[in-house]
């Protein structure tokens, strides 16, 4: 089934939203740093959800 | 902004929003499911921006920009985690439509009720949710407050703010139910999305477009744009925030509930996406708000005040400050309204009707009409208060909700769970997560917020591994749940009370 194969994928995104900027990015205090970090994965986690729930659309 | 233009928006606002409200009326409202489901037939557009407005609220454009103003660019990193914990929908939200149409669910908490086989169960998760919403809603309330004070220098003051918001949403839930909510909600929400995101657009212009007031960030405010930063999201104190928010989409049965209302799985799938593109952009405005009034106005004393202050400024021209204003306490009413809706549902529904057994179904309709007002002034109490920062208070909610985690998941994920498992779990760990927030919301130097969910989780298991399972129940319950893709029937009728308790 599809959704279970892309929930990991977001699993493993929130992971990153505490690894990422705490870990790697805390000395990057310009807008290339957290900000952008942040902001992909938002635009990652859309892009999963629609994969997600794509055969959603036959029922 | 002066005051008479602030009053004529709020006028024109509310004659459009009742007139939506009044034309969204269709047939008889006269069943439980009808007043408070819309019949289990909203379709995905309308679903998308109610859901939005109902969850995104004051809190985001004047507690998220707030907490980006004091804080930093932690404030996006607790928003895109929540915005993770929303892909949740897509593993429950089909589950759930699926066993609300086979056994006719009005609310989440009769839903648990019956599938742990215990009516104390729907009760305990019923009251529970009104402890911890009603504070929720008077956060909403505050904001209102707070942003109309600030935009008239104190000519309008706090309370009349809250006094308006407090009319509004008692009418606009009276008018006719989940359909009048939904419907002046989706106006809200596309009203609040297209003027917010002019003003973010405006504002960033004057500070000289996105490199201006990245630049300014960069040299006066470098802490702002990394974390732990200035301190306030040290790493603790940030997943204390996170973890409770994570799980919002499944514990706030204001939104849990909507997972029962879309016609089809392909119309939830239209409100799944649609709320997250919209939250997308909302969340991204809020932030640049703060960061905006962050660069222009460094020295407010208190956070809250950051979004009036932006608005209320020559950055922004009066006429659009008055339209996000509008919209902006149109975003609150609309979640507080859908508060106010889900509780007086669960109260009638599965309070009184497990208290007083045989109540009709349209006794119990009464029974939430009237409770409906008494939420609205019990949450107008509680604002009154000036609680300090709205979107720490408005995080206690959740941190209390999550206790209910561990039921949630395991009413679809474990058929060993059981009705004293839920209550020990939701009884015992949400005693734990007031007990701390009354001692400063922190025990052992951990927040609130991260004890929950392990704690209820832990005496969750524990007890229902002591207990006997109502496994009969529990089996069909998962049959229905996890056909969801077959099950495109139409729903049972609505009965009133708890099955086989």
């Amino acid at each position: 089934m599809k959704t279970s194969k892309w929930i990991w994928f977001v699993w493993l995104l929130t992971v990153l939203c505490y690894v990422v900027p705490y870990g790697f990015l805390s000395d990057v205090q310009a807008w290339y740093g957290s900000f952008l970090f942040w902001s992909l994965t938002g635009l990652l986690i859309i892009g999963a959800n629609i994969f997600m729930t794509k055969d959603f659309e036959e029922y | 902004m002066s005051e008479s233009l602030i009053w004529w928006s709020v006028g024109i606002y509310v004659l459009v929003a009742l007139t939506i409200a009044v034309l969204s009326r269709q047939g008889k409202s006269g069943s439980m499911s009808s007043y408070f489901l819309g019949d289990r037939q909203m379709n995905g557009f309308v679903s998308a921006l109610s859901y939005s407005a109902t969850t995104y609220s004051a809190f985001m454009m004047v507690g998220l920009a707030g907490l980006t103003y004091k804080g930093g660019v932690g404030a996006l990193g607790f928003e895109i985690i929540y915005f993770a914990g929303v892909s949740l929908v897509a593993i429950f939200g089909p589950k759930f439509w699926a066993v609300g149409k086979k056994f006719g669910f009005v609310t989440p908490s009769e839903m648990l009720g019956h599938r742990y086989k215990s009516k104390p169960v729907a009760v305990a998760v019923s009251v529970a949710s009104c402890l911890f919403l009603i504070p929720y809603a008077a956060v909403q309330l505050s904001g209102v407050g707070y942003l109309m004070q600030g935009m008239t220098g104190g000519a309008i003051p706090f309370t009349t703010g809250l006094m308006v918001a407090t009319t509004l949403a008692i009418l606009f839930s009276y008018v006719a139910g989940i359909r009048s909510v939904m419907w002046t909600d989706s106006l809200q929400a596309v009203l609040m999305i297209v003027v917010s995101t002019l003003v973010a657009l405006l504002a960033i212009s004057e500070l000289g477009g996105f490199s201006g007031l990245f630049h300014i960030l960069e040299t006066e405010h470098p802490q702002s744009l990394s974390v732990p930063g200035s301190g306030l999201f040290s790493f603790v104190t940030f997943l204390g925030l996170t973890i409770p928010w994570f799980f919002f989409a499944l514990t706030n049965p204001q939104v849990s509930q909507r997972l029962f209302i879309p016609s089809s799985l392909k119309a939830m799938r239209q409100m799944l996406i649609g709320f997250l593109v919209f939250g997308f952009v909302y969340t991204l405005v809020s932030i640049l708000w703060g960061f905006t009034a962050l660069a222009a106005f460094p020295d407010l004393s208190n956070a809250d005040m950051a979004t009036p202050t932006l608005l209320a400024s020559d950055m922004i021209p009066p006429v659009l400050s008055a339209l996000v204003m509008i919209g902006i306490m149109a975003a609150a009413v609309s979640t507080i309204d859908s508060i106010m809706l889900t509780l007086a549902s669960m109260l009638s529904r599965d309070v009184y009707a497990n208290v007083k057994p045989g109540t009709s179904e349209k006794r119990q309709l009464t029974i939430g009409k009237i409770v409906l007002p008494i939420i609205a002034i019990l949450a107008y109490g509680f604002a009154q208060l000036e609680l300090d920062l709205i979107a720490v208070l408005s995080v206690a909610a959740s941190s209390g909700l999550a206790v209910m985690v561990p039921a949630i998941i395991g009413a679809f994920y474990w058929r060993r769970g059981t009705a004293a498992g839920v209550l020990v779990s939701v009884i015992g760990a949400g005693l734990f997560v007031v007990y701390a927030y009354i001692n400063g919301g922190k025990v052992l130097e951990i927040p609130a917020g991260i004890w929950g969910v392990p704690l209820s989780t832990l005496l969750f298991v524990g007890v229902s591994l002591l207990t006997e399972a109502p496994t009969a129940v529990a089996d069909e319950f998962l049959k229905e749940a996890n056909n969801h893709r077959k099950t495109a029937q139409p729903a049972v009728s609505d009965n009133p009370t708890v099955k086989n308790a």
